[in-house]
């Protein structure tokens, strides 16, 4: 779908613009999602990469408007298929729940109810937006569904339960449970973390398979850049709470412009071939009760200038699908031969 | 196949009833000489005050005739040997067979005791379901505080305030008795005879277990599937009934199992501020004053209700929860593990 930084189509399926999602805790009000503007394509994967606690999730339940009770969206705005969703009520955010966008959580192993079979567990999401259906029309698109994710003899494994599963296939039933009502929008949160490595491969490609044919655009949360290279098409990367690179996976990868993408860049595996110690960024993220008012990787950035400290860089763009918020990419910058990708950073344009 | 599957229950019925009878046997070997090593005098129940005016030689004889001069042992063996036939002796106090004294009395306890029971879980079950739902609001507040204070009057005191109240201010209901006398058949009679010690029996444990099913839901609204079904877009209400409440009644189930024996001993203190005569007071009094086949009878029935109880409780728990399962009936189809 995307060559050479040209989209084929341009519709945007989810618009945020200057999100903040503030929690409210016994230590202060915590800015997990600090202005993030974003969009998802029709058609496509958008992968969001960033350490734990970068806010990620937060933005993905916000859109979902899941959030925990002591969480609030402060200020910005969502549109969701063309519908401004930022103010919906409760009643018709579930008409758009697993119709216009569902999600994949993090844990299969506690995602499904223990006590009800998987069968009766796709059903409700399949009957959820159609009431119409008949008894054996719904149990039909259930064997479907579950032939969909991979689950053989689905019709066998109609009456288990979870405990009867592995992780593996508990996370093939969340994502049946997920496609049922054949939504829009589908966000994966981490969907791979809690699997062992051999399955999570078998994940990822089933979840790109489908991505395929039923031609459900995608937001992929994940910490894991070898998962990105694998499943995406354009790649965010989260840092405490903003977006400090997005671009297609292409330019995240071969042109990597902000120093964080750098350091998780170089923290690959692959890296450190041949090398004793593995590549870390040093240092922690910052915490997000009362963040820094400068750029909050500055005091962990090698490259960092006085004015990072100061002032919040803007997203400075770099191709019409790739920006990046550092203040390397500034005019009067010093110029800065990048450590992956080998390019001088800031040419001229 | 399916003549297996008849096989294996029959097996396993058969298995849970010889373990329930092995278990009274138990339990009555267990009251039989305990009751019996408890200090204290069984002549006292029989001969009231007299007892301690009797010479050594009349209480002999007064032993002999009552069967306690013999070993304990023998003593048991002869109490089982009568018990299978059907005889399970009189009772001291009353002068009467023991399975006569408690008949009449049983039904009273079992109305008051059993329609407490379910009135007290059901209650306690919507007022958890209740203030689960406005988790943190002020009406859910004022609920469990309001629960808080009320079950620690103590239930002797709430009689007797609600005794004052109804009986002898506002002379709406009876203050004493399980039917007006002479009405013992009466449905009328005997419901406003219930009416006091019924919201006594209710109100005193009601808030316990609904506090205990609040919490349980709130710790179960903030499990993973919850979010799950959210995202498939269900309400809170659905979530709420199908899944939430669905998945605390095995616990709440085994708790009503293990407090089974409040049915038949647990309105003592109902039945004495009340005169309602039931066997609470029986089975008090039989401990105290040493009235042995009262009190072995009184504790095989509250033995047998237990284990019915629990028994029933722990199939129910299963059928909700296949996890629990513990029994050998598996079915073929929960063979295909992955």
């Amino acid at each position: 779908m995307w060559q050479n930084g040209k989209c084929k189509s341009m519709k945007n399926l989810i618009e945020i613009n200057n999100l903040s999602v503030h929690f409210k805790t016994k230590q202060g009000e915590v800015e997990a999602v600090r202005d993030v503007s974003l969009s998802l394509r029709q058609g496509e994967v958008l992968a969001v990469v960033g350490e734990s606690g970068c806010g990620k999730t937060v933005m993905c339940k916000a859109i979902m408007k899941l959030l925990p009770k002591n969480a609030w969206v402060k200020s910005g705005q969502i549109i969701a298929d063309g519908q401004d969703i930022t103010n919906l009520s409760e009643r018709q955010m579930r008409k758009l729940r697993g119709s216009t966008f569902s999600m994949i959580f993090q844990d299969p192993l506690t995602s499904l109810n223990p006590t009800i079979p998987i069968g009766k567990q796709i059903e409700e999401a399949v009957l959820m937006h159609r009431n119409d259906m008949k008894k054996h029309e719904s149990k039909q698109r259930v064997l479907d569904l579950m032939e969909l994710v991979g689950i053989s003899d689905a019709r066998l494994r109609y009456d288990s339960y979870p405990h009867h599963f592995s992780g593996g296939m508990r996370q093939r039933c969340v994502m049946a449970i997920a496609l049922a009502s054949n939504p829009k929008i589908l966000i994966a949160d981490e969907p791979t973390t809690a699997l062992d490595v051999t399955i999570q491969a078998q994940i990822l490609d089933l979840l790109k398979d489908i991505q395929q044919k039923v031609g459900t655009s995608t937001i992929f949360v994940t910490h894991d850049l070898g998962v990105v290279a694998r499943v995406a098409d354009r790649v965010a990367v989260m840092y405490a709470g903003k977006i400090v690179e997005i671009g297609t996976t292409q330019e995240i990868f071969y042109d990597p412009r902000h120093p964080y993408t750098w350091g998780l860049m170089r923290s690959l595996p692959a890296f450190s071939q041949g090398k004793e110690h593995l590549e870390t960024i040093p240092g922690f993220p910052p915490s997000l009760i009362n963040p820094p008012k400068g750029d909050a990787f500055a005091p962990r950035n090698a490259y960092a200038l006085d004015v990072d400290f100061e002032r919040m860089p803007p997203m400075f763009r770099i191709t019409d699908t790739h920006y990046a918020a550092t203040w390397l990419l500034d005019e009067r910058a010093p110029k800065i031969e990048a450590p992956i990708g080998g390019k001088i950073i800031n040419e001229q344009r | 196949m399916n003549l297996k599957k008849i096989k294996k229950v029959t097996v396993f019925l058969l298995k849970k009833i010889s373990i329930s009878i092995i278990a009274i046997l138990f339990l009555s070997v267990l009251v039989f000489f305990m009751s019996r090593l408890a200090p204290g005098d069984p002549l006292v129940s029989y001969y009231g005050d007299r007892a301690e005016r009797l010479s050594p030689e009349e209480k002999e004889h007064a032993l002999e005739r009552l069967g306690l001069n013999e070993a304990i042992p023998n003593q048991y063996i002869r109490w089982v040997n009568n018990a299978v036939h059907g005889d399970f002796g009189i009772s001291y106090k009353y002068k009467q067979d023991v399975l006569e004294v408690i008949e009449g009395r049983l039904i009273n306890t079992l109305i008051l005791g059993g329609i407490g029971f379910l009135l007290t879980f059901l209650f306690a079950l919507l007022l958890g379901i209740f203030c689960a739902f406005r988790e943190e609001s002020l009406l859910d507040h004022i609920i469990c505080n309001v629960g808080t204070v009320t079950s620690c009057i103590p239930e002797f005191y709430f009689s007797l305030i609600l005794i004052l109240v109804f009986s002898v201010n506002l002379k709406l209901l009876p203050s004493s008795g399980a039917y007006a006398l002479g009405q013992s058949g009466s449905i009328q009679s005997r419901l406003t005879h219930l009416v006091l010690p019924m919201i006594v029996v209710v109100l005193s444990h009601l808030w316990y277990y609904a506090y205990m099913i609040r919490n349980k839901l709130l710790e179960e609204i903030r499990q993973d599937y919850v979010l799950l079904a959210k995202s498939k877009g269900l309400s809170k209400k659905d979530i709420m009934y199908k899944h939430c409440v669905r998945n605390i009644l095995p616990a709440f189930i085994s708790i009503m199992a293990i407090s089974l024996p409040h049915i038949v001993e647990g309105t003592y203190i109902v039945e004495m501020v009340f005169s309602y005569p039931g066997i609470g007071t029986l089975s008090f009094e039989s401990a105290k004053y040493h009235d042995y086949n009262m009190l072995m009878v009184l504790c095989l029935i509250t033995g047998i209700i237990v284990i019915i109880g629990n028994n029933v409780g722990q199939a129910i728990s299963e059928k909700i929860d296949p996890r629990m399962k513990t029994s050998e009936i598996v079915e073929t189809t929960e063979v295909t593990k992955i």
